[in-house]
């Protein structure tokens, strides 16, 4: 135990928490202004995996990490639209409709990685920036402040979404349009643009979490993300709609990972208990936050599609 | 107008459906290539492999496809099928049956999850031999081959390359579960670095997954915080790992194919496995008549196993010296892995 | 010189499958009017407004504002013309605050940022302009009925809606929120703005209106005017004939309780304490009648009486004997019939024939069973005289029960529940949602149980239903009986105080 609290292994804990959250964390602040408005998008996964591959193939192509970015964004808006589509203006049932999103990207990022690229070939990742000034602060600097570029990104899009919620008419017309759609359209307020711009916003982060992962990682594989892409949605319910709550979930579940490798490493979780350990994070991090969520409510019409004086 | 929309509706769904199932096939991808194009296909000898990563993850499924390839080549007439990707051994199973089905001459289980569908499945099609691995256990039957290997051999020799390349005197390993060929293959590694200087650590961790590529990524973030210079790895998942000690300038011995591609200046050595050696003798038995019934394992001894070299890698010639030394005493039995 | 109508629709034509909505109907509203539109469910009047407001689009016939012919496809489009409607159910966002819903679906003074200091500013110079008092900050989940209703109408003054469309909006208030509406009402004609107000509750429509258009089956039946009309006269033309809307009550000799109730408490499904140690006493031969606005415990009074729900303390008797906690096929046993609200869910089986339904409760009685069998026979000619005694409309016997009208489904029922001859009838809500024509039958029917000396225990919201059948009127509140009252000596206005939870000084009590 006492290897455990040398300051090197505490603060790689603490990085390796940031960095494993951060996939989860663009992908569920995605997923929450969709599931704000009152769409639930489970093929958030198959539009990670796309956009990762669309992400990893851009960089091995062309060596530009920010094009591979981009490339996500893409993939990730034109599923986020496809997904929009489903949901908002078929009205598909939306549990349905995003398993068969989900299985779409499986399938398809693999079959293309076979085709595109067969063998997996390592790519060049994002660059590491240290925070001027901020990076030199002892411990907590190097925990926080020495990351890839990527994190930084992911992290400011928490109060990005706060203030795009809370603060801005698109955001309560959001607010409005996921808890009592009828009352919104009464106002004149269009339930279907703003469905088709959250749903499209949650499609984007998706693909830009899985572009942001296979670039972090330098490699795709089959099934890269592992079901993230559902561990994100289940964060949003988690962590009670609310980027804070989101970020939360998306930090505990990385910490508790990187805890657990930690101490598999040095031997403090003996062998013969690995696996058990390996479901620790996913056990704690559902308790934890079922604590916190159960005291919130959900978007009241979460799920429901909205027709027009039905 | 509702009426419309469910149609709709169903179209979509149809199509996602189409397009799931066309990528499902890169799922569980099923190929075939057949050596003449002339029609020969009456007398040649039909192998199907079902394997459950990708034929190319650069790992266990790959091993097997490269050697049924090698014999593809030395025989000629051989067309050979292959359904990888079939995590799900629910399909594996219904992949093996169809493969029977179609009179194969000989049907590949690649995959020790396999096995109790495999003891289900063979005895329906006593005429035609199945083979399974990585196992030992044949249930019995006489159409079951079963094979292995011997990855605590290479393993040990990997350790004790590990061992005399270790500055810090701290080696990593990251590994998925702990069964199988992984679990045989990680023992080996931490016997071998024992063997060779007692007073390194051997850090061991099993994620708990063989597809978690971040996991692996960040088991090798925490070997080198506990201050390990060298990893080694074994399963799908490690080309996470290989990147981060690509990053962080640590070196890395590979297993169960040629790992040098994705990180060529620090893979020293990559345990292969030479299926071919024992594939051979399983066809050399089906042209006798017989089915089955019997294990095989490849070794160092039988050649199945093979250190591969990074030429990229400027290994001193004194560990390679050591290595030599290790795999011609495994061979003649002065020193053993356990 | 007349006016200039700001609102005129033309033959407003619109087909359902099966069902002629609006028959080329004509309206207007002149500036600074009240106009009713006053008809009985599915006499078009939603059909009309929906029209107006753009949830809907006419086959036919064309809207004027202002002389102008207007295209109204969707609310945006209503909203900028200056109408505003006021739905029945309330559109807001629970979760949102009272300046946010203000502020929802218009342009903010700040571009994409929202403003909401500057709105809740305005909020409250139009809360103190017109007498609304509200706290912009509030979330409305927090608010009253009451205060809802107020924003409905803030929401409404601060898109300065020149023609505002009321769909029933006093079905959830009480009398004295329904005055204060009204005053607030009037203060917005004043100012030149045009309402259109639909209700089916005759004396507020008198109250309010300057004019009244009566639909029946989609077409105008009528225009008059509030001093030109009467309830009578009003009902009239809603149903085509004649109506009585208060029955004859001939006297009956009150006789012994036949329900005594004594410290009866009742947890809710939602946890918590619905009634709360409550005393009552019906006695044969009267109609004993419960007022208050809905959620005070009376569902929860009926469904235990029924043996529904369970008493966690207090007694209930029915004709001297216990039935506290009993089952409810014991309770029935005893004596007791019950008319629930709740129509489609525990009043019938949509699925069930006629006299499927009608037999629900009998069906293992010796009158239809004859060794061990149905004997269908005498329970067609029982049906038959039931269907016919009830006036229930239904094409045959065999008709599943969901293809009739609200009312005649309520018919059903009260036929099956006063075929017995039940010594307590509880009856919930017994004309909610039903035609007039209807509620006048089932009205006559309840009386007729009273002259054969049943203990009627009648809930209501409608007090013009509680005043006109009641001996005694109890109003609830909380879950307790704060008051019970005769009908001649008391008002509306002291019920709706009490319903308000307003107890009444002593003097009056007892």
């Amino acid at each position: 135990m006492s290897d455990f609290l040398t300051q090197t292994v505490l603060i790689a804990t603490v990085a390796s928490a940031i960095r494993l959250a951060v996939p989860l964390l663009l992908a569920s602040l995605g997923e929450t202004f969709g599931q704000r408005s009152g769409v639930l998008n489970l093929g958030v996964d198959g539009i990670m995996l796309l956009g990762a591959f669309g992400g990893y193939f851009t960089v091995l192509r062309t060596g530009n990490v920010w094009l591979g970015l981009l490339v996500g964004v893409l993939v990730g808006l034109v599923l986020g639209v496809a997904s929009a589509v489903m949901a908002v203006t078929l009205q598909a049932e939306q549990g349905i409709s995003g398993i068969g999103i989900f299985l779409f990207g499986l399938g398809l990022s693999d079959l293309l990685f076979q085709r595109l690229v067969g063998t997996p070939l390592p790519i060049s990742s994002f660059p590491k920036l240290a925070v001027p000034g901020l990076s030199d602060i002892p411990v907590l600097g190097e925990m926080l402040f020495r990351h890839s570029v990527i994190v930084y990104i992911a992290f400011l899009g928490v109060p990005l979404s706060m203030f795009i919620i809370n603060r801005t008419t698109f955001g309560m017309n959001i607010r409005a349009v996921g808890e009592n759609p009828e009352a919104a359209d009464s106002l004149g307020v269009s339930v279907t643009a703003v469905r088709y711009a959250t749903v499209s916003i949650g499609g984007t982060l998706a693909g830009v979490a899985g572009a942001a992962l296979a670039i972090d990682l330098g490699i795709f594989q089959q099934n890269l993300t592992n079901a993230a892409g559902f561990i994100a949605v289940a964060l949003v319910y988690f962590g009670a709609w609310r980027p804070l709550g989101v970020m939360a979930g998306a930090l505990l579940y990385g910490f508790v990972n990187a805890l657990v490798l930690q101490f598999k490493t040095l031997g403090i979780i003996p062998r013969s208990w690995s696996d058990i350990a390996a479901m620790a994070p996913a056990i704690i991090t559902i308790l934890a936050l079922v604590l916190v969520a159960s005291r919130f409510r959900q978007p009241a019409a979460l799920t429901k599609p909205f027709t027009r004086g039905a | 107008m509702k009426r419309r929309r469910n149609s709709w509706v169903a179209m979509a769904a149809v199509m996602m459906l189409i397009v799931a199932a066309c990528g499902g096939d890169g799922d569980a991808t099923t190929t075939t290539a057949s050596e003449s194009a002339g029609g020969a296909s009456a007398e040649s000898f039909r192998i199907a492999i079902v394997a459950p990563s990708a034929s190319n993850d650069l790992a266990f499924t790959q091993s097997i496809v490269d050697g049924v390839e090698a014999i593809r080549g030395e025989r000629g007439n051989v067309q050979v099928a292959i359904t990888d990707g079939t995590f799900n051994v629910d399909d594996a199973a219904a992949a093996l049956r169809g493969y029977a089905e179609d009179g194969f001459d000989l049907v590949i289980a690649h995959g020790s999850q396999y096995g109790g569908s495999l003891q289900e499945i063979a005895p329906d099609f006593p005429d035609i031999a199945f083979a399974w691995g990585t196992a030992a256990d044949t249930f019995g039957l006489s159409n079951v081959f079963a094979y292995e290997a011997a990855s605590d051999e290479g393993g040990y020799v990997m350790g004790v390359m590990a061992a005399a390349l270790s500055e810090t005197d701290v080696v990593g390993v990251v590994g998925p579960i702990e069964v199988g060929d992984a679990k045989l293959y990680v023992d080996g590694f931490a016997a071998g670095v024992v063997a060779e200087e007692p007073a390194t650590t051997v850090n061991i961790n099993y994620t708990g997954s063989f597809s978690d590529v971040a996991l692996a990524s960040e088991a090798a973030q925490a070997h080198a915080s506990a201050s390990a210079d060298v990893l080694t790895g074994t399963a799908q998942m490690v080309v996470g790992a290989v990147g981060v000690a690509d990053e962080l300038g640590m070196l890395w011995f590979g297993t169960q194919a040629n790992q040098t591609s994705l990180a060529p200046e620090i893979v020293v050595a990559s345990q292969v496995y030479r299926w071919e050696v024992i594939l051979r003798e399983i066809l050399t038995n089906i042209d006798a008549g017989t089915l089955g019934g019997e294990a095989f394992v490849i070794d160092f001894d039988n050649g199945g196993l093979v250190i591969e070299y990074n030429d990229g890698y400027d290994l001193p010639a004194d560990v390679r010296q050591k290595a030599d030394d290790t795999i011609a005493g495994i061979i003649d039995g002065s020193i053993t892995t356990g | 010189m007349p006016q200039t109508p700001m609102l005129e629709m033309k033959g407003i034509v619109k087909r359902f499958p099966g069902v002629l909505a609006a028959d080329h109907v004509d309206f207007d509203v002149l500036p600074g009017e009240v106009h009713t539109l006053l008809g009985e469910n599915g006499a078009g009047k939603s059909t009309l407004m929906n029209i107006l407001y753009g949830l809907q689009e006419a086959d036919e016939g064309e809207i004027l504002l202002n002389g102008k012919p207007a295209e109204i496809h969707n609310p945006t489009d209503a909203i900028a013309l200056g109408i505003g409607m006021i739905h029945q159910h309330f559109m807001l966002v629970d979760t949102l605050t009272v300046a946010e819903n203000v502020a929802l679906g218009l342009k903010s003074g700040r571009g994409a940022l929202t403003d909401l200091d500057a709105v809740s500013a305005r909020i409250e110079e139009l809360a103190e302009r017109y007498g609304l008092e509200i706290d912009p900050q509030a979330l409305v989940w927090q608010l009253s009925v009451g205060q809802r209703q107020r924003l409905e109408i803030i929401k409404a003054l601060y898109r300065d809606v020149h023609l505002l469309i009321l769909d029933e909006p006093t079905a959830v208030l009480t009398p004295q929120e329904v005055d204060q509406l009204f005053v607030t009402l009037r203060q917005m004609t004043d100012d030149g703005r045009g309402l259109i107000f639909i209700s089916h509750k005759l004396h507020e429509v008198l109250a309010l209106s300057d004019r009244i258009t009566v639909l029946r089956h989609g077409a105008v039946a009528g225009n008059t005017t509030s001093e030109g009309a009467t309830r009578e006269s009003l009902a009239e033309m809603m149903v085509g004939r004649q109506v009585k809307l208060a029955p004859d009550k001939p006297p009956v000799e009150i006789g012994p309780a036949a329900l005594q109730i004594r410290g009866l408490t009742v947890i809710s499904d939602r946890g918590i304490e619905a009634v709360s140690s409550l005393d009552l006493e019906v006695r044969t031969g009267e109609i004993f009648g419960i007022a208050g606005v809905s959620g005070n415990g009376q569902r929860e009074l009926a469904q235990a009486i029924a043996g529904l729900q369970e008493a966690v303390a207090g007694s209930i008797h029915i004709d001297g004997q216990e039935t506290t906690n009993l089952r409810p096929a014991e309770v029935r046993s005893r004596g007791l019939s019950y008319v629930s609200e709740a129509r489609m869910r525990e009043g019938v089986i949509g699925e069930f024939t006629v006299s499927e339904n009608l037999l629900l409760i009998d069906h293992a009685s010796e009158q239809f069973v004859n060794r061990g069998l149905f004997d269908f026979k005498a329970i067609r000619s029982h049906c038959e005289v039931l269907v016919g005694e009830y006036a229930v409309k239904t094409p045959t016997l065999d008709t599943p029960a969901r293809n009739l009208s609200g009312g005649n489904i309520q018919k059903l029922i009260v036929a099956r529940e006063l075929a017995g001859s039940p010594k307590v009838l509880v009856v919930a809500q017994p004309t909610r949602g039903v035609d007039i024509g209807a509620a006048e039958y089932i009205h006559a029917r309840l009386v007729d149980q009273r002259s054969e000396n049943a203990a009627i225990l009648m809930i209501s919201e409608d007090l013009d239903e509680v005043f006109a059948l009641s001996d005694r009127i109890a109003v609830m509140y909380e879950g307790q009986i704060i008051a019970v009252v005769k009908p001649g000596e008391t008002t509306r206005e002291e019920i709706g105080l009490m319903m308000a939870g307003v107890r009444p000084t002593d003097s009056r009590h007892g």
